[in-house]
């Protein structure tokens, strides 16, 4: 039947018009497609009823099916998963959910699962599954812990993934991977006994407009072997770019350090619009900026709010709601609020230092102006004025239409541990058949059966080990079942789920009680009691530090150590990278009528007149004698990692001629090779020393691949249970089964340097930590220009960011002030 | 692997190896610290898969510091077995059944936690605390009080003790090491399976860095 003629349709058609609205094409074809059993992928920006495409079609399925009692029906079973990556999302789209449900006069329950809902919530859930299950990747595996997990997805029509271009991409998206293909096997073995056609499942991912909408779609698919079809809306969203420039452009930028001091010029902009968010890309600076902005602006105490990852979740809710209720005039946030949850009182946003790449900047924008038609307006605010070459390269890449691909990771042995002991704890599993069903997820389609075999050993025999000396203890094989019956051990992995790993943080308590944030371990560690530090916007004094909590007081103190965290550190993206020398290439020859580059004349002529602006197809090195020693800068413009990755071939090309050490710094424009004696680089040999030959055997033969390797191994660690983070408030119970990932990693490199989860380290540096397909794209680019070598006599502009970031390692951020203060008034004399 | 190095505390003969051991001449005795044995299998036994040759390796190092220096004993400053008893502290009594002539020592380490009947049957002498011989007194952890109570030279352990090298260029390495104060020493750990804590040297002291099986006086 077609969908127009059925019961479904005409309900919520009625309603919609009831309502005074009517569908956009996009969300009638999505019906359509669940409708007919169909799978796909729904792509429309937030603020056009994504969440309405997909759910109300799961409604119309339903409605179809009970045409006569489908408002009576009540305990229907899961009818609609719905995954969401973000906690905050669950509840707005559970409330937007119950309002439909609601209006409609049906008896559907809406269920959230995540880290937040309580047990007694679970237990309910668990006798009545609510129809609707909204739920993040980590709750929807711990649901595949739970013993008779199957009989839950029984009755599930539709599955939803919610902000799919989020998930994919990381470790997340292959929980949700993994998820799929159990439950679709479970569904597929179910119909085959009772063959009736409704239990053919939809699976819709919805995602925002990426570079791979494609494989977005064949990735999610992929266990149902269905092509499954693409959904856009095609609306038109306008997104308008305004740049804040700075009244004296500085000729030695420095990062962080431009943006406080422009705050004056944003106060307006958040005066004149209803609700204002201010992105910031780091939640140290976001402290910063909350505290400025309430210096600048004393009158709107009350109306500014901060929101990032460390700030206690009640008043994140808090700052939530009241950005829904347009009770704020401002949010200072970080990525938390990148995601999701339409706020329809935002009007502005304000984007502070670089976005690094276009997706993530048109996501932001599309934080404002929500109304379908309304323009997105967000304004690019530099923390150094190289930045605004950026801001001009976004507004291009915009024009352009040119977005980021999110790759999908591939062969993630972690998180399949990972998911395999989570199956080891509920129903056990058939390795047969589990093996069928991994090895039907795009992230495992390659895998060999010798892999598999390894995976399964190292659960059930532990690697390498003395026979009759080990007490190896985790996974067992009972009647071909594997399976986990120790509960301790059970119950560990069951706190380890997930594959989101942060550094140790420890919880900060008012002495006189009261929760303020969390904050991580190697930041506090470096304080004495006493020194003050700020927090979810508040100046504290640290008192002590007792089981794994930070007690602090008020503290009156004028100056606080803001924490600098780590986390989240985005490269620059090779889209952005590529139209960022396009940008400097125009600047390079003058003035070019766009007001962010010439506005930055003044230092691009500094820069020609002690080295060079280079062109599109130059490569720029600079090579400058400091007291610090010999500096080789390079100018790639690809990104931080490329650039790491390149720093330590290129100095092991260098050493290979002549022994000579090294130590890197880079930023996303460039890198720098610093030595206490001259850098042998020169005409003769630079084009030699980029190029793309054996540059495999290089990068395998630089120091640093074990470096990195080290880095990328714990996060695998942790997410494939090899190191143990400890029970929540009882950390001593366990001391002696704790260890870091860099003893963990120094073992298996020496004892065990071929297992799973090592080479997996390596291939990850590979392919994500030294981008290795831009790395030899760059390389080849390089061959390609010209290679321009320089000899200023004193630092440039362009490389006296890098210079400074290099510095910040070992400095406190005052300290670093003076000091940088001081190497710009000496170069400008 | 490069041959012992010689350094003289007290008046007193000793031999720093690159296997983290100390031979001490005059008593012949070896001296180690922090063994750490049965850690792997420790973990092994919660599921956490961490290779056992770890465990293997230092029992062989134990072994071939026996057979070179061929001491009259050991003394162990403490944390020897890492925590309760496992497969692997069975293993240490096949090899301590072959070595039997060889006295062990140990003062207790806040590790020490297997049953007294364990040390017993394996002839392992237990001393809380402090244990003294000579010129020369050990404790699992030094603190600088017990310096001032106490005339003796101090060896301990407990930390773990490694120091940070800085190169030029913002390089750096960290590296177990021999720390000697004026009163106290302290050993590296002798388990491979241990992590580092970094120290700063005080500038009286002596410090012998270990780097692939070399050792290295750093001041």
């Amino acid at each position: 039947m077609k969908l127009q003629q059925t019961i479904g349709y005409n309900v919520i058609r009625q309603w919609l018009t009831e309502k005074g609205f009517s569908p956009f094409p996009f969300q009638e074809e999505t019906w359509e497609a669940i409708h007919s059993r169909q799978s796909g992928l729904v792509n429309a920006p937030t603020g056009y009823g994504k969440t309405f495409s997909v759910f109300l079609g799961a409604l119309i399925r339903f409605i179809n099916e009970n045409p006569k009692d489908y408002q009576r029906l009540s305990k229907n079973k899961l009818q609609l998963l719905w995954v969401t990556p973000l906690r905050a999302l669950a509840k707005d789209i559970g409330r937007a959910m119950e309002e439909v449900i609601s209006e409609l006069g049906m008896q559907w329950k809406v269920g959230i699962r995540n880290g937040d809902t309580s047990t007694a919530e679970r237990q309910k859930q668990k006798a009545h599954m609510p129809e609707i299950l909204i739920i993040t990747p980590e709750s929807l595996h711990l649901l595949l812990a739970q013993k008779g997990y199957p009989e839950i997805f029984q009755s599930l029509q539709v599955i939803a993934v919610d902000e799919w271009h989020e998930l994919l991409g990381s470790k997340r998206g292959v929980q949700v991977e993994l998820a799929l293909s159990r439950i679709i096997s479970l569904q597929q073995s179910q119909s085959q006994t009772t063959n009736r056609e409704r239990q053919t499942i939809s699976v819709f991912a919805i995602s925002a407009t990426i570079g791979n909408l494609e494989q977005a779609r064949e990735v999610l698919l992929s266990p149902l072997n269905k092509m499954g079809r693409t959904i856009t809306a095609k609306l038109p969203k306008t997104t308008e770019v305004y740049s804040i420039l700075p009244d004296e452009i500085e000729k030695y930028p420095w990062a962080g350090h431009l943006g406080i001091r422009l705050v004056d010029k944003i106060v307006p902009i958040i005066r004149k619009s209803t609700t204002t968010l201010l992105f910031i890309n780091t939640r140290g600076m976001s402290e910063r900026w909350y505290q400025e902005l309430l210096h600048a602006a004393p009158d709107l105490a009350g109306a500014i709010a901060l929101h990032h990852g460390s700030i206690e979740q009640e008043l994140r809710i808090w700052v939530e709601e009241a950005l829904h209720t347009a009770r704020l005039k401002c949010v200072v946030c970080t990525a938390s609020l990148d995601l999701g949850v339409d706020f329809r009182p935002v009007e502005t946003v304000i984007q502070v230092g670089s976005p690094k790449g276009v997706a993530r900047f048109l996501q932001r924008a599309g934080r404002s102006g929500h109304q379908p038609g309304a323009p997105s307006r967000i304004y690019f605010l530099p923390t150094h004025s190289l930045e605004l070459v950026e801001a001009s390269a976004l507004k291009e890449a915009i024009r352009q239409n040119i977005i980021e691909s999110r790759e999908p990771m591939i062969l993630c042995f972690d998180v399949l541990l990972q998911y395999l002991c989570t199956l080891a704890i509920s129903e056990g599993f058939d390795p047969e058949q589990i093996f069928r069903e991994v090895k039907s997820t795009f992230c495992f389609r390659e895998m060999t059966t010798e892999e598999w075999e390894q995976v399964l050993q190292f659960l059930t025999t532990g690697g390498k080990a003395l026979q009759q000396y080990d007490d190896y203890h985790k996974v067992e094989i009972i009647n071909n079942l594997y399976r986990i019956t120790n509960r301790r051990i059970a119950m560990r992995h069951r706190m380890h789920i997930g594959t989101i790993v942060s550094d140790a943080m420890l919880k900060v308590k008012f002495i006189s009680g009261g929760y303020v944030g969390v904050i991580e371990e190697w930041f506090i560690s470096r304080l004495e009691p006493g020194e003050s530090f700020t927090l979810a916007g508040r100046n504290l004094e640290l008192v002590m530090i007792k089981d794994m909590t930070v007690l602090v007081r008020k503290s009156t103190a004028k100056k606080s150590i803001v924490p600098s965290w780590q986390g989240g550190r985005m490269p620059l993206s090779a889209n952005l990278g590529k139209l960022l020398r396009e940008q400097f290439n125009a600047a390079g020859s003058g003035r070019t009528g766009i007001p962010e580059l010439d506005v930055l004349q003044p230092l691009f002529e500094l820069q020609s007149e002690l080295s060079k602006v280079p062109r599109a197809d130059e490569l720029l090195i600079e090579q400058i004698e400091t007291k610090d020693g010999f500096h080789l800068f390079v100018f790639p413009f690809e990104g931080r990692l490329v650039h790491e990755a390149m720093a330590a071939i290129l100095s092991s090309r260098i050493s290979r001629r002549q022994p000579i050490t090294f130590s890197f710094a880079m930023n996303d424009y460039g890198f720098e090779l610093l030595s206490d004696q001259p850098i042998p680089v020169d005409d003769s040999n630079v084009y030699e020393l980029f190029s793309p030959e054996n540059l495999f055997a290089d990068i395998q033969r630089s120091v640093n691949s074990t470096e990195m390797a080290k880095r990328k191994f714990r996060d695998i660690a942790v997410i494939g249970g090899l190191i143990f983070q400890g029970y929540p408030g009882e950390h001593k119970k366990a001391r002696h089964l704790q260890s870091s990932a860099s003893l963990i990693f120094k073992v298996f490199q020496e004892y065990d340097p071929d297992n799973l989860l090592m080479r997996q380290a390596y291939r990850e540096v590979f392919d994500q930590q030294m981008e290795e397909t831009r790395l030899r794209e760059m390389l080849h680019r390089i061959r390609q220009s010209r290679i321009i070598l320089e000899f200023p006599e004193r630092l440039t502009p362009f490389c006296f960011p890098i210079k400074v970031d290099s510095m910040r390692e070992n400095l406190t951020s005052e300290k670093l002030e003076d000091r940088i203060k001081k190497m710009q008034s000496q170069l400008l004399k | 692997m490069q041959a012992p190095i010689s350094f003289t505390v007290s008046g007193q003969q000793l031999w720093l190896s690159p296997m983290k051991a100390i031979f001490w001449e005059s008593r012949r005795f070896l001296i180690v610290s922090d063994l750490h044995f049965g850690k792997t299998g420790h973990f092994r036994k919660s599921g956490i898969a961490v290779p056992q040759h770890v465990y293997r390796n230092d029992l062989q190092r134990l072994f071939s510091l026996v057979q070179y220096f061929q001491p009259s004993g050991i003394i162990i400053v403490g944390d020897f077995f890492h925590s309760a008893a496992n497969r692997e502290a069975d293993l240490f009594a096949k090899w301590r059944n072959d070595h039997s002539g060889i006295g062990i020592r140990l003062v207790k380490g806040n590790h020490d936690i297997l049953p007294i009947e364990w040390y017993r049957e394996n002839n392992i002498d237990l001393h809380d605390g402090i244990l003294r011989d000579g010129p020369f007194c050990f404790t699992h952890e030094w603190t600088p009080d017990l310096s001032q109570a106490n005339e003796q030279y101090i060896f301990s352990g407990h930390i773990h003790p490694g120091v940070r090298i800085s190169g030029q260029g913002r390089q750096s390495l960290r590296l177990p090491c021999f720390y000697f104060d004026q009163n106290h020493a302290i050993l590296p750990a002798f388990g491979d399976f241990t992590g580092l804590a970094i120290i700063e040297p005080s500038p009286e002291a002596r410090v012998f860095v270990l780097a692939e099986q070399q050792i290295i006086s750093l001041q």
